[in-house]
């Protein structure tokens, strides 16, 4: 149970009555039976909250940043009308508006209400609770219960970096088909025989066809399909740290004026989105890629063990698979086992493939982890590394004019230096490396994948 | 158009491994408490919760009463009381009787030993003239009692006094805990007990008896009653042969004075009524409060990932130079990154010497050798304003070699 203002209000009121009343004492009794009385009234003829049954429709699914939309219908096989407010409760980061709704479900009757969600965090949010306080026709108390009417929403990754698709797969098309190449060379297979037209390369005319079809024929080439594409999640600690500016507001980013009782001595900067996220989005847009030039993805999210694997999705269904297998997946507080991230893929990759391995270009973290083990992954797949750099510490190598900024400049320097020097030794290994600030990382990994593929070298 | 083919449509498909309870639809289970699951639960608290009332209640009702400690009361048995040295001259057959009034003492006649122990409350100069013995504490009662003994004014503290007088009382009984004020001896008298300012037990004659003035009277108490020569002393001076008149203070100060010219209160003069709506106003407090205090619903809690700048430790690291000045680290680091970015731009390999990069810089850009390997090569700066010197001039080749 619960009571309302307005009992509070009918009690301020007895005050005046017992103050000015002939005979106070039994004024102060009388106002308080008579309250008593109301709310004993509200609460045995307000409409009862535990009968009532709920069913959920609407969506299960949204991208990070949009809206979701979930129903609620509230059906009454109770006697009596319900009426008061009713709360969807859901976990903050869920977004879930509006807080409250008004509720009127006459007896034996259903209504719908709609509840929108505006998730700022990846990953399945559940509904908790509904809670329905139900008023009595004096509005003096109201019955108040909960109910668990299950729904859950899986929120996805937001995929931003397809704007950049377009552009990359008209480059697709160059090598590909539509453009097909009259050379031969390292990485292409043969595509099709076609009449000669003035200007071919004559080297590429098929003597033996042409004998066969009373006119000149050339061979075409095109860009090897089908080869295997693995990209490979490091979701460890160095996974969490956030990078360059959310394009998106997420979960936890605390805004500047609402610390609350803490004090901020100073307006901190936009912490961004995690360099998992980043890394998602470029893994995203190489896999839509990857699928429209005719090659397998495969994924897999690996820190100390195996976050996530897909494997062998049909090339239509990849991408919604791909953002289903990577939307829960959290970066872990602990140290990315390479050792054991490179035994999964070699296991996994029986076929020399192009292992993508999204990870962090930390100078320490490597040395320990990743440098050792490398050779064995490098020997038997061409290794493409990429790392999402962080614009904050260029713009802190770029700082002048007071002692303190040079000092971070230093600070940031001996970062970028260490940045180059883990480059250079991973390109001596033979392996291929993307260091691009957060925006960029996406097409850059897709330009470097399109210029691998060009060159034959998947 | 291209993109169409590749268009995300993530409400056309749900995992095949699933991750999501199908609800079909959703059903719901209310999760509320009913009166009788909350009745099944906590009826056994509630029981207990009545038997510790009761027993508390039970304690409190049938238990001794303990009212609050009245110093040298004869009835009281605390420790401030001294219902100890009462019974011991009751004992001795010492007639003792408490009085709490100026009234009750007269009544009671003259000719005994008026003891004026704790007399906050009451009207002493009422007895100024009763006759007989009188033992006197501390010196509120001087003026009326005994106007004749003057108190030092400085404090005196309490401890273990030797008599060293010739008062029978005193040397028969010896050491005693004593102190607290001083007297000057009047004429005639004999000052026992004595301290740096003067005697803390003084005895002379006046007109019917002889009058026993003490600075403190702990040495009566039941506390201190067992020690030293307490006893002794306490019944040397209270065991005159005559009956003791043993005033103390009333329970309660006397009533009737605080009240106004009309003899009405403040109390008296407001209407009934406020009283009642002030119960009243509680009442609303309570409803208003447990109005505000119901929550619509559970809290929801929620684990947030955490949220690291991963420049953190990059600033953590300038924080570090600039406090431990560190300018030849920042200076080595600025200069390594510099040199790192000239030398392909130089058309230098890797591992192009100092020499071979100043020359190649001094050739280009028309800048002085001497200075540029000072710059790139030279001693770390000495101060802050030479590392921002040097970091500036360092940009300035950087610069100028990009011009090229």
């Amino acid at each position: 149970m619960t009571l309302t203002g307005r009992a509070g209000l009918v009690a301020a009121l007895g005050i005046v009555v017992v103050l000015f009343a002939p005979q106070p004492g039994p004024a102060l009794a009388g106002v308080c039976l008579l309250l008593a009385a109301g709310i004993m009234v509200d609460l045995v003829f307000a409409g009862a909250v535990r009968p009532l049954r709920f069913h959920r429709s609407g969506e299960r699914l949204v991208r990070l940043g949009q809206r979701a939309t979930v129903e609620l219908t509230v059906e009454n096989p109770g006697s009596r009308r319900v009426r008061g407010v009713l709360r969807d409760a859901w976990p903050p980061s869920a977004g879930a508006a509006p807080r409250e709704l008004a509720l009127d479900v006459p007896a034996g009757e259903r209504r719908k209400l709609v509840v929108t969600l505006t998730p700022t965090r990846r990953g399945d949010r559940e509904s908790v609770a509904v809670t329905v306080r139900s008023r009595g026709p004096l509005g003096l108390a109201a019955r108040q219960g909960n109910h668990y009417s299950p729904w859950s929403v899986r929120v996805l990754p937001p995929f931003l970096s397809r704007k950049h698709l377009p552009s990359r797969l008209a480059r697709l098309r160059e090598l590909e088909g539509q453009h097909p190449a009259l050379v031969r060379g390292q990485g292409t297979e043969f595509d099709s025989l076609r009449e000669y037209v003035i200007g071919d390369d004559v080297r590429s005319i098929d003597w033996r066809a042409t004998a066969r079809r009373h006119d000149v024929v050339v061979r075409t080439w095109r860009p090897e399909r089908d080869r295997r594409v693995l990209i490979v999640l490091d979701t460890g600690r160095t996974s969490a740290g956030r990078v360059g500016a959310a394009p998106i507001p997420l979960a936890g980013a605390v805004a500047d004026g609402q610390g609350g009782l803490l004090v901020r001595p100073a307006p901190r900067p936009e912490p961004g989105w995690p360099r998992l996220d980043w890394s998602m989005d470029a893994a995203l847009l190489l896999a839509a890629l990857a699928a429209r030039a005719g090659d397998r993805v495969d994924f897999l999210a690996y820190d100390r063990s195996v976050r996530a694997w897909l494997s062998g999705a049909s090339r239509t269904e990849l991408l919604s698979s791909l953002v289903n297998v990577m939307a829960p997946i959290e970066a872990e507080l602990v140290e990315a086992d390479a050792q054991g991230m490179v035994a999964a893929i070699l296991s996994r990759a029986k076929r020399r493939c192009l292992v993508v391995l999204l990870t962090d270009l930390n100078g320490a973290a490597m040395d320990e982890g990743l440098m050792p083990v490398l050779p064995q992954l490098s020997s038997r797949h061409l290794v493409l590394v990429a790392g999402v750099s962080d614009p904050r510490v260029a713009a802190m190598a770029a700082g002048r004019g007071t002692a303190e900024e040079v000092y971070d400049a230093a600070a940031a320097e001996h970062a970028r230096l260490e940045r180059r020097r883990i480059t250079a030794r991973l390109r001596r290994h033979g392996v291929e490396v993307v260091d691009a600030p957060p925006d960029d990382i996406a097409p850059a990994l897709a330009d470097h994948y399109l210029a691998l593929k060009a060159a034959g070298r998947l | 158009m291209a993109g169409e083919g590749v268009r995300v449509r993530p409400e056309e498909s749900v995992p095949a491994s699933g991750g999501l309870a199908p609800a079909a639809g959703g059903g719901s289970v209310p999760t509320s408490p009913t009166v009788r699951s909350v009745w099944r639960g906590g009826r056994l608290i509630a029981l207990l919760g009545l038997i510790v009332v009761a027993v508390a209640t039970a304690v409190v009702l049938l238990g001794p009463d303990r009212g609050a400690q009245r110093f040298l009361d004869p009835d009281d048995t605390s420790l401030q009381g001294s219902k100890a040295l009462a019974e011991l001259l009751r004992a001795r057959g010492v007639t003792v009787d408490r009085v709490d009034s100026a009234e009750a003492a007269r009544a009671l006649g003259g000719d005994r030993l008026l003891f004026a122990g704790d007399t906050t409350y009451v009207d002493t100069s009422a007895l100024a003239s009763l006759p007989g013995d009188r033992l006197i504490v501390g010196f509120y009662d001087l003026p009326t009692l005994a106007p004749n003994v003057d108190p030092v004014p400085e404090a005196v503290r309490e401890r273990s006094r030797d008599p060293e007088c010739a008062l029978p009382a005193a040397t028969a009984a010896g050491s005693a805990y004593i102190g607290g004020v001083a007297f000057e001896v009047p004429d005639g008298g004999t000052g026992c007990y004595p301290s740096h300012e003067g005697s803390t037990l003084v005895s002379f004659p006046n007109g019917s008896g002889t009058t026993t003035v003490v600075g403190s009277a702990s040495f009566m108490t039941n506390l201190r009653l067992a020690e030293d020569g307490n006893a002794a002393l306490a019944l040397n001076l209270l065991d005159t042969g005559k009956p003791v008149t043993w005033l103390v203070s009333p329970d309660t100060p006397p009533a009737g004075d605080l009240a106004g010219t009309e003899g009405r209160s403040m109390y008296d003069l407001m209407p009934a009524g406020v009283g009642w709506s002030l119960v009243m106003a509680c009442v609303a407090v309570a409803l208003v409060a447990f109005w505000r205090g119901r929550r619509l619903g559970p809290v929801v809690v929620e684990r947030l990932p955490v949220v690291v700048r991963a420049a953190e430790t990059v600033e953590g690291r300038g924080r570090l130079y600039r406090a431990r000045k560190a300018r030849a680290r920042a200076a080595d680091a600025l200069r390594a990154g510099a040199i790192d970015r000239l030398t392909p731009r130089l058309g230098l390999g890797q591992g192009a010497d100092s020499r071979e990069v100043v020359a190649a810089i001094a050739v280009r850009t028309g800048e002085d050798a001497q200075r540029v390997g000072a710059a790139l090569y030279g001693p770390s700066p000495e101060t802050d304003d030479e590392l921002v010197a040097l970091a500036g001039y360092v940009d300035h080749i950087e610069r100028k070699v990009s011009e090229l």
